[in-house]
């Protein structure tokens, strides 16, 4: 508690945030909402006309495949990445040597700019980009590819029959009769290579245009467009890592006693992950997906850069849709956005607001 | 003491008065390589021509989405001057209400009437064309000759020209095209102007189900016929220059802008222009213009002195230096019996086209109305599910009359 006379004092150091939130959050929030209830377009005086910018949004096509694209995008994205960071801070805590440079380098896309990994998944998703170059490279050498895991398959399933027909244990997996495998294919291929059995193939280029106006339909509803399918890619590449520190950080404090009693009843490591710590986790998953939840909603730069490369409904989001409804050429249905920005809001609030309620109340 | 004190508080004054009759008028138009060409052109002709009026002049290039950084400057106040207004977000601004009326400050008539139209609602002008574009046939004289067929002319009717292209499409296989076409309604548009389509009727609306429209529109997308015409995005290109340019396509619908493309991307390429083809039942050809003028900041508190630097950047030797120079096409009707048009290179014979193409047929500006370029998007989104096969003409057109209802009922 404060003794008296040191209130002002409080406040003081209080201020710079409070001055910082009340005009960038609050004052800009109420004015949002009153922009929402007015025929505001930049330039003229606002006059309250209601609700006929709620109705505008909802009746515009654009906005409802938004919001679709929106919530498709966050619920995919949130669940991938969250599983995604889990199983790599998993990974990640083993002792092992060079964990360091691990750490490092998986951090490493996080820490770069979206704006740079943007332009640089575009350039891999490109007509005549890397993803395409790689498939065609692909096709063309299929028959060095299935004929090099032929003849592992062969050799192995060869080498351990004979094993076990000495009567000696030897499992389907065995390193070291693969390690020989390997080396027998590996022979067998460039044989076949030299000898002039074997050749490339000659295909035609893989022409995908991920860029496009592709959707993955169900039942004749346009669910996920193949451009947001990339976006999703690299989405749930560069936020990995940050989710991952979260757990990173949650994992170093599940006391190891109970991994020791998991091993001492024989529990193999999915169930030691399933039941240990994915419960222990709570907490920090509920902060993960909380944060994941309210990113993917606001997702905005990477739509924001690729840009016109993209058919703009493939893309669009609520946040795009806000932005490019404010920054127009002379007057703007800023009523509009500003409507849109609001139902955004409403509908994270509503998403954090059900995970408090159903998802993990017990746990904090 | 006290005159020193004197003196010096005089000389002050008197600087601070100089200060004051020097005014600034500040220009924003559009970076890139528009900073080096206002800069010489202010340097060479504003500059000497206002010396004696104290007046000078800052070229301020507004980098990145232009019409966004204006309509932002704009609506804070702190916009220039004399600004660009491009043709096709011009309703936009007149919307604002900061543009400033011309009438009484410019005189308007020596500039070509499609150019000043583009520029004139409700009988008020707003702007000044500082230099336009049309779009003209842009073809490749090799493939022509190679594939024996005649080159396009200026008496083409659309019959003759798709007849034309198959021709060479045939003639050359599987790795040649007759022509490249984007999704795009700047492309598309002039074909239904010549078919007699307006783009807004009396009360504003926009009817894609008019005869004009659909024949239009059936004509652009049926070019893509048997491969006769494909999409930029199928030769990795992202217009329809690129595809020229690649040497695999015959013919491009494009304006001036791709002759200095040309020039930098494929020198060795022999090209002719024609002017677009005609209807076959109107017997008229249609074109947009696309144009940038130079407006006015109605909240300017230097309107006179801003009048007479859009006066000097408008004035018949600055467009005689900006078409030498090949920059662009100039507004003034004076200049059609210029003698740069009456060159025979590929670029002069072009922009000669383009010239004409401004007073051929049914003209009118790339503009979309009052709610900006979402206008374009219903339009837009059927030819790329056509051209791609996604839909059928009638389908696809019956779904963007409706998005464009719901859009213009707004």
């Amino acid at each position: 508690m404060l003794k008296k006379g040191q209130t002002p004092a409080a406040y003081l150091f209080l201020a710079p945030f409070l001055i910082t939130i009340g005009i960038f959050f609050f004052y800009a929030f109420a004015r949002a909402i009153y922009y929402s209830f007015t025929d505001f377009n930049l330039f003229n005086d606002p006059t309250l006309i209601g609700v006929k910018p709620y109705v505008d949004v909802l009746s515009d096509p654009s906005f409802r495949r938004a919001l679709a694209n929106s919530l498709v995008f966050a619920v995919i994205t949130t669940t991938l990445q969250t599983v995604g960071a889990l199983l790599m801070a998993v990974a990640l805590n083993n002792k092992i040597r060079g964990m360091a440079f691990f750490r490092a380098a998986w951090y490493m896309p996080s820490i770069t700019s979206s704006v740079v990994i943007t332009l640089i998944f575009l350039w891999l998703f490109q007509r005549r980009g890397v993803a395409n170059y790689a498939i065609t490279q692909w096709q063309t050498f299929l028959p060095y590819t299935l004929t090099l895991l032929g003849v592992l398959i062969a050799a192995q399933v060869a080498q351990v029959l004979w094993e076990r027909s000495r009567r000696l244990p030897a499992g389907w997996f065995d390193p070291a009769l693969a390690a020989v495998s390997l080396l027998i294919a590996v022979a067998v291929t460039a044989a076949l290579s030299w000898t002039g059995v074997l050749s490339a193939r000659d295909v035609a280029p893989y022409d995908f245009q991920y860029f496009s106006d592709r959707w993955i339909s169900i039942g004749g509803v346009q669910i996920l467009s193949i451009p947001m399918l990339v976006i999703i890619i690299q989405n749930t590449f560069t936020t990995i890592p940050t989710l991952m520190l979260f757990f990173l950080a949650g994992l170093q404090n599940i006391p190891g006693a109970l991994y020791e009693a998991a091993d001492i009843d024989g529990a193999t490591p999915a169930q030691k992950l399933l039941n240990v710590t994915v419960p222990m986790l709570r907490p920090v998953s509920f902060y993960v997906i909380t944060v994941g939840l309210i990113g993917t909603m606001k997702m905005f730069d990477q739509v924001a850069v690729i840009g016109s490369a993209a058919p703009r409904d493939t893309l669009i989001t609520l946040a795009y849709y806000v932005y490019t409804n404010t920054f127009k050429a002379g007057a703007a249905p800023v009523n509009m956005a500003a409507a849109a920005a609001i139902v955004l809001a409403a509908i994270i609030l509503l998403m954090v607001f059900l995970q408090r309620r159903f998802i993990s109340s017990e746990a904090i | 003491m006290k005159k020193t004190l004197f003196v010096s508080l005089a000389v002050l004054v008197a600087a601070a008065g100089s200060a004051h009759a020097q005014t600034t008028i500040k220009i924003n138009g559009y970076g890139g390589q528009d900073p080096a060409i206002v800069g010489d052109l202010i340097n060479r002709f504003v500059k000497p021509a206002l010396a004696k009026d104290n007046i000078s002049v800052v070229y301020q290039p507004l980098q990145g989405d232009y019409n966004q950084q204006l309509t932002t400057l704009l609506a804070a106040g702190n916009a220039g001057d004399v600004f660009y207004v491009p043709g096709e977000t011009f309703d936009g601004y007149v919307a604002t209400g900061r543009l400033l009326p011309l009438k009484g400050v410019v005189n308007t008539t020596p500039f070509i009437k499609s150019l000043n139209d583009a520029f004139t609602r409700n009988g008020k002008t707003y702007a000044v064309a500082k230099d336009f574009n049309t779009l003209t046939l842009v073809y490749n004289k090799d493939i022509f000759d190679e594939a024996k067929v005649a080159y396009p002319n200026d008496n083409d009717t659309w019959t003759s020209f798709q007849n034309k292209l198959a021709a060479v499409k045939k003639a050359l296989g599987n790795d040649y095209y007759g022509a490249c076409l984007a999704p795009d309604y700047a492309r598309m548009g002039e074909f239904a102007f010549a078919a007699g389509w307006q783009p807004f009727d009396a009360k504003g609306k926009t009817n894609l189900l008019d005869p004009a429209f659909v024949s239009a529109f059936n004509y652009f997308t049926g070019l893509t016929k048997n491969k006769v015409a494909v999409q930029p995005s199928e030769l990795s290109q992202d217009w329809s220059g690129g595809c020229l340019a690649s040497g695999k396509v015959a013919v491009a619908i494009e304006g001036n802008w791709i002759v200095g493309f040309l020039k930098d991307n494929a020198p060795n390429l022999k090209y002719g222009t024609a002017l677009i083809p005609k209807n076959d039942k109107t017997g008229k050809r249609g074109n947009f213009v696309f144009t940038v003028g130079w407006a006015i900041n109605a909240n300017t508190k230097n309107k006179a002195a801003a009048a007479k630097v859009l006066n000097i950047l408008t004035s018949p030797n600055v467009q005689q230096y900006v078409l030498e120079q090949g920059l662009a096409i100039p507004s003034r009707s004076s200049l059609q019996n210029n003698a740069f048009f009456k060159k025979t290179t590929p670029g002069a014979q072009n922009s000669k086209a383009v010239f004409q193409g401004a007073s051929s047929g049914t003209v009118r500006p790339y503009y979309f109305g009052t709610q900006g370029s979402d206008w374009t998007k219903p339009i837009n989104t059927a030819l790329a599910a056509v051209l791609s096969g996604q839909k059928s003409s009638a389908d696809a057109l019956k779904q963007a009359q409706q998005e464009m209802n719901t859009f213009q009922n707004r």
